[in-house]
């Protein structure tokens, strides 16, 4: 491959899902956590908490920070809003970076990666190599985060070194 | 040799040898493996699928029906692949197929003297009786005479790539059509993808001497391919066929990567299959020339026009040294026009035209070229073509000699793409083919693919169209440079049949069937276009009658006295050219032929000597065997016992765990479980069955209540994600209503069984500071703690029968709980067991697992019908109670022992009343489950037998007339250790 990728080492991050309550609202999940609860993928200021949207009314909340006895912290804040459950051992995030992090991705993907259609803060729930994974592109950096079940880890690398070569 | 002096596309400045059936040969770089062979006089290239006659080269493309040749040797080898598409390169090795001992010399084509007992449906009427040698004997016999080439069945040496495009417009092919389409269109701005099955653009303009803009066309092509090149929003894919149109817009394609070079670079993949995603495509696939019927039409040296003018004018190869052109259309008239530049000597031309009106006759003429008109070849004769018989307009046969005759039946748009999703060809007579009207969503056909043949027509189309859609999305095409071509004449008038011939006539050259056959199944009553392909395999070749489909088809209208456009039409399937099995298989192959799933303590289990199962995806540890056991069934018989006696630790991850929250969780449960979950109190667990909507059982597991609105919910391995999918239809469909959130938490814990009557005191050296008594963890009663900084949970459940808990923590301490948990085990002799010692332990206690909850069983069936709930609805409640479901005749669980002390049985047996004659009106249940309970030293069984229950003590019969035989068997109670329970109360 012409251009480079980086693929970083799997991180283990501090996650959740968050599911909002019947009748509850984007701006109330946004107004709990102080920060846009965004449709596709939202950071809030330090500490960095992202949100990833994973289906209507669903977010993935990822941090690399998360304090004591998480996610207590977080159902704290929401409260009656929304249902939260770790999945802190599900998934490992990989980092893919660089001119040629889209067009490696693209040869697992099945929906369309180029920057006018998914552009920065967007997120997609899909497949790579029959592998379920949460895809999105991160605000404030560049290339592509993809977090993948942490029992594929090994073969979801596998694949990715192999179209790397 | 036959290479002209001058011209073509090929580089004469790179030399290239190559062989072919062990003779080594010269050719160039721009040559393909059959201009080659042309270049070397080469004209018998294979024998025929049926009757092994000698075959040349027909065609110079991808529809070739006769130069299929193993390209390559060993595990590359690369059977029937096309001479005519195959790029040559230095030290390329082809051999000949489907000839024995050699390719001059075959000694199955003794075959044509028994063509009269080959025709069309030969092997339905002869090989009828006895039906049972059809398998054993006729058909491999069949298949070794007639055939292909072979598989080297050596695994494929090669790697294969996938990726996925998406784009405005997809141009397939890259022809003047194409070109001036994807030029328009990218210079508009639009993503374009085009895709050609040539490593050099220009397609029909690599083959012929017209002009656009005054200069020779592949001039024209070339330039606009630098400039596609140069555009950032075009993706260009040379050697790349389109192979197959989907729905939603989707097609597939493959991309020949290394197949031109000598050695693939190590790692680097072979091919690339495609997966285009396109908002609008223009299929710019041309067309193809037919050849016509006629006698001898197959013999080497007879080849379509077009082919002719390929070799000549692109690869400056003469296929003969003198020619005759046999045509009914203009284009035979470029063609004779071509051989006479090339200086090839052109001894006629035959029109079965009266009076074609041809603006290069003059010229023709000229150069001393006898010009028959009304005229056609009747037979073809020679080995290689020594001569051609001609009935002149007025009946009188005359004989032409000749090495070389190019034939042209008109032109066909390559429209098979078009008719994947259904779409059905239309008769147009002016150009007397079949075009498309109704492609599919997103798709246009343009210039010869739609019919419209001349060059001038194929520039505009492709400018025009392109710039239609891209004011459709919004864009504006700025005009195209001017592309002038002469219109030039493209008239033809078909000729189906010459009439009277004395030899073999075909029509399908790859299936070798002959206009007699056609005419045969048509009169035996095979009058459907669909019957007729099936009964003499017409089209059914790997070439999918790419030449001989119109052919057949006019045969069988003039067989049958309608006309052409009444007699059917053929769809095309995908793929439209063959496509390596390996390229679909791509990364999915040996190991990683599905991802696997690894459980958080897989790294552990291989150190401590773990066999691995696959369950599902999952691998999951079947046993730990240690040095000096001999067989599997020691090892697990240890695991059992050192359970039953001490402790052992399974890692039980793999099962399905969702959360379920919110205010109407209980009430969800209550709907989706047969039994009463909202009676469960916090802090306990209750087992739960699940029906299915018919009443049959779907799954069980576990619920554990950890606050009023907070459920966990485990599931069978297996139905982990149906159960997940239920839970998500239930409440997003079946009740919008109700507050209820769910999501799967499968992956989150890592879960281990500790069990056996030791696990307390095991458990309480892992968690000191936890009260672990029966009066603060009951059987049945699950706690949280924290364990190394993280949620620890401890469930008091028992699949195997004893004291036993199960342990859970967040997956990214799997590893470290397992290593914890046996040291704190150590001194009290912990023992890994795995699936098999797991399935016995839970034999012995009589639980159902997946062999009985197999979709065909009621609760009642498993004798959990107490469990069915009287007070509250839920799913499948009303169907279980159907009269089928509750007939007290249904086969019941029950256990078997064998009377024997030895004796085993096997799952999957039968259950019979002793005496009985083994036949199924005997048949009264099965065998579900078996195994050898170490604890009870015999084999046991759970089983599925009429009225079960009510017959404890009786003897019946097991048998199995596959393996082991009949086995004679008490039935009991399927619990056969411990049937108190007490041992997991204590």
């Amino acid at each position: 491959m012409a251009d480079t990728v980086t693929i970083s080492e799997p991180r283990s991050l501090a996650v959740a899902t968050i599911m909002a309550r019947k009748g509850v609202n984007e701006a109330a999940i946004e107004a709990a956590v102080r920060l846009a609860a965004p449709s596709q993928v939202g950071r809030s200021a330090p500490p960095a908490l992202a949100l990833i949207a994973t289906g209507p009314g669903v977010w993935l909340a990822l941090t690399d920070e998360p304090g004591e006895a998480w996610p207590d912290p977080l159902e704290a804040q929401l409260g009656d809003l929304a249902a939260v459950s770790d999945q802190s051992g599900s998934y490992l995030v990989w980092r893919i970076a660089g001119p040629g992090a889209g067009a490696l991705l693209q040869k697992g993907v099945a929906i369309d990666l180029h920057p006018d259609a998914f552009g920065t803060g967007a997120s997609a729930v899909t497949v790579i190599a029959h592998m379920g994974v949460i895809l999105w592109r991160p605000e404030g950096a560049e290339g592509f985060e993809v977090a993948a079940f942490r029992s594929y880890a090994r073969d979801f690398e596998h694949w990715l070194r192999a179209q790397a070569l | 040799m036959s290479r002209l002096a001058q011209g073509g596309l090929i580089d004469r400045n790179a030399p290239l040898t190559f062989r072919f059936d062990g003779r080594t040969m010269p050719g160039f770089a721009g040559d393909t493996l059959a201009s080659a062979l042309v270049a070397n006089g080469v004209g018998l290239v294979g024998r025929s699928f049926k009757y092994h006659r000698p075959r040349g080269i027909l065609t110079a493309g991808s529809e070739e029906p006769n130069a299929l040749v193993t390209l390559r040797a060993g595990a590359k080898a690369e059977p029937n692949t096309r001479a005519t598409t195959a790029q040559l390169f230095d030290g390329l090795e082809a051999t000949s197929q489907n000839r024995w001992p050699s390719l001059n010399l075959d000694l199955l084509s003794v075959n044509q003297l028994a063509a009269p007992l080959l025709a069309a449906g030969f092997y339905y009427k002869t090989f009828m009786w006895p039906a049972a040698f059809w398998e054993r004997v006729y058909e491999p016999i069949i298949r070794r005479a007639a055939g292909l080439g072979a598989l080297s069945g050596l695994p494929d040496p090669d790697v294969y790539d996938r990726d996925h495009a998406f784009c405005d417009l997809l141009v397939i092919g890259a022809g003047p059509a194409g070109l001036a389409a994807a030029l328009t269109a990218g210079r508009a701005g639009l993503r374009v993808v085009i895709a050609d099955e040539d490593w050099l653009p220009g397609g029909r303009l690599l083959s012929d001497r017209r002009l656009i803009n005054e200069a020779p066309g592949h001039i024209w092509a070339k330039a606009a391919a630098d400039e596609l090149a140069s555009l950032a929003n075009v993706r260009w894919l040379t050697r790349t066929s389109v192979f197959g149109v989907y729905d939603g817009r989707e097609y597939g394609a493959v991309e020949r990567l290394t197949d031109h070079l000598p050695n693939t670079p190590a790692r680097q993949p072979r091919q690339r299959l495609w997966k285009i995603v396109a908002k609008h495509a223009l299929l710019a696939t041309g067309a193809i020339e037919r050849p016509l019927v006629f006698g001898g039409n197959d013999r080497p040296g007879v080849m379509t026009a077009s082919a002719v003018s390929t070799y000549l004018n692109r690869f400056a190869a003469a296929p003969g040294r003198r020619a005759v052109v046999f045509t009914t259309s203009d284009s035979g008239w470029d063609t004779a026009d071509d051989l006479i530049e090339a200086g090839v000597e052109l001894a006629a031309i035959v029109d079965a035209r009266d009076a074609p009106m041809n603006a290069r006759e003059p010229r023709i003429r000229a150069a001393g070229v006898r010009i028959l008109t009304g005229a056609v070849v009747a037979d073809a004769q020679g080995r290689q073509l020594k001569s051609v018989d001609v009935r002149d307009r007025d009946g009188r046969s005359l004989s032409i000699a000749c090495d070389l005759l190019a034939v042209s039946g008109g032109w066909s748009p390559t429209i098979g793409l078009a008719s994947h999703l259904g779409a059905r060809p239309v008769w147009s007579e002016t150009i007397a083919s079949f075009v498309i009207h109704q492609p599919p969503p997103g798709m246009t056909a343009i210039g010869a693919a739609a019919g419209r043949f001349s060059l001038a027509k194929a520039l505009a189309d492709g400018a025009s169209e392109a710039a239609r859609i891209a004011s459709e999305l919004g864009r504006t095409a700025t005009p195209a440079s001017p592309m002038h071509a002469y219109d030039e004449p493209v008239a033809v008038r078909p000729l189906w049949h010459v009439g009277a011939h004395k030899t073999k006539a075909f029509v399908d050259f790859q299936n070798d069937v002959t206009d007699t056959d056609v005419a045969l199944a048509a009169g035996e009553g095979f009058t459907s276009v669909e019957h007729l392909k099936r009964y003499t395999t017409l089209g059914m070749a790997t070439d999918q009658g790419k030449t001989s489909q119109l052919n057949g088809l006019a045969l069988l209208a003039k067989a049958t006295g309608k006309p052409i456009d009444q007699a059917g039409t053929i769809l095309a399937r995908p793929p439209h050219a063959p496509v390596a099995i390996g390229v679909l298989a791509g990364h999915h192959r040996d190991e990683h032929f599905r991802p696997a799933r690894r459980t958080p303590s897989h790294d552990w289990a291989v150190e401590n000597g773990a066999s691995f199962v696959d369950a599902g995806q999952w691998k999951r540890a079947q046993w730990f065997a240690r040095p000096g056991e001999r067989d599997w069934l020691e090892t697990v018989n240890r695991e059992v016992n050192a359970v039953r006696a001490g402790v052992g630790v399974c890692d039980v991850s793999t099962l399905g765990k969702i959360d379920v929250h919110g205010p109407d969780a209980a009430t969800l449960l209550d709907r989706l479980y047969a039994n009463q979950i909202s009676t469960l109190a916090v802090g306990k667990v209750r087992y739960g069955l699940m029906l299915r909507e018919d009443g049959l059982v779907m799954d069980d597991g576990t619920v554990s209540r950890l606050s009023e609105t907070r459920f966990f919910v485990t599931t069978t391995t297996v139905n982990a994600a149906k159960v997940m999918q239920h839970i998500d239809f239930a409440r997003q469909v079946l009740w919008p209503a109700l507050d209820v959130q769910a999501c799967s938490v499968t992956e989150q814990w890592a879960t281990f069984a500790v069990a056996g009557p030791k696990s307390r005191v095991l458990l309480q050296n892992l968690t000191p500071d936890l009260d672990l008594t029966n009066e603060a963890l009951p059987f049945m009663g699950v706690v949280q703690h924290r364990w190394r900084g993280v949620r620890m949970r401890i469930f008091r459940v028992s699949f195997c029968g004893e004291l036993a808990y199960e342990v859970s923590v967040p997956a990214t301490l799997g590893d470290g709980l397992v290593r914890a948990v046996f040291e704190a085990g150590a001194d009290l002799g912990v023992t890994a067991y795995g699936t098999e010692a797991l399935g016995v332990m839970r034999v012995e206690k009589g639980h159902p697992a997946g062999a009985e909850l197999n979709g065909q069983t009621t609760a009642g069936d498993l004798g959990l019908g107490g469990l069915l709930s009287r007070k509250k609805d839920y799913i499948g409640r009303v169907l279980a109670g159907r009269p089928g479901l509750t007939d007290p005749d249904r086969p019941t669980l029950v256990g078997l022992r064998p009377v024997a002390q030895g004796a085993r049985i096997r799952a999957g047996a039968h259950l019979l009343p002793l005496g009985a004659q083994p036949a199924a009106a005997n048949d009264q249940g099965y065998v579900t489950s078996a195994a050898y309970s170490p604890t009870l030293g015999r084999g046991i069984a759970l089983a599925l037998l009429q009225r079960g229950p009510a017959r404890h003590g009786e003897r019946i019969i097991v048998h199995d007339p596959v393996r082991a035989g009949d086995v004679e068997a008490e039935v009991c109670a399927p619990v056969f250790v411990d049937p108190q329970g007490g041992r997991a109360r204590g």
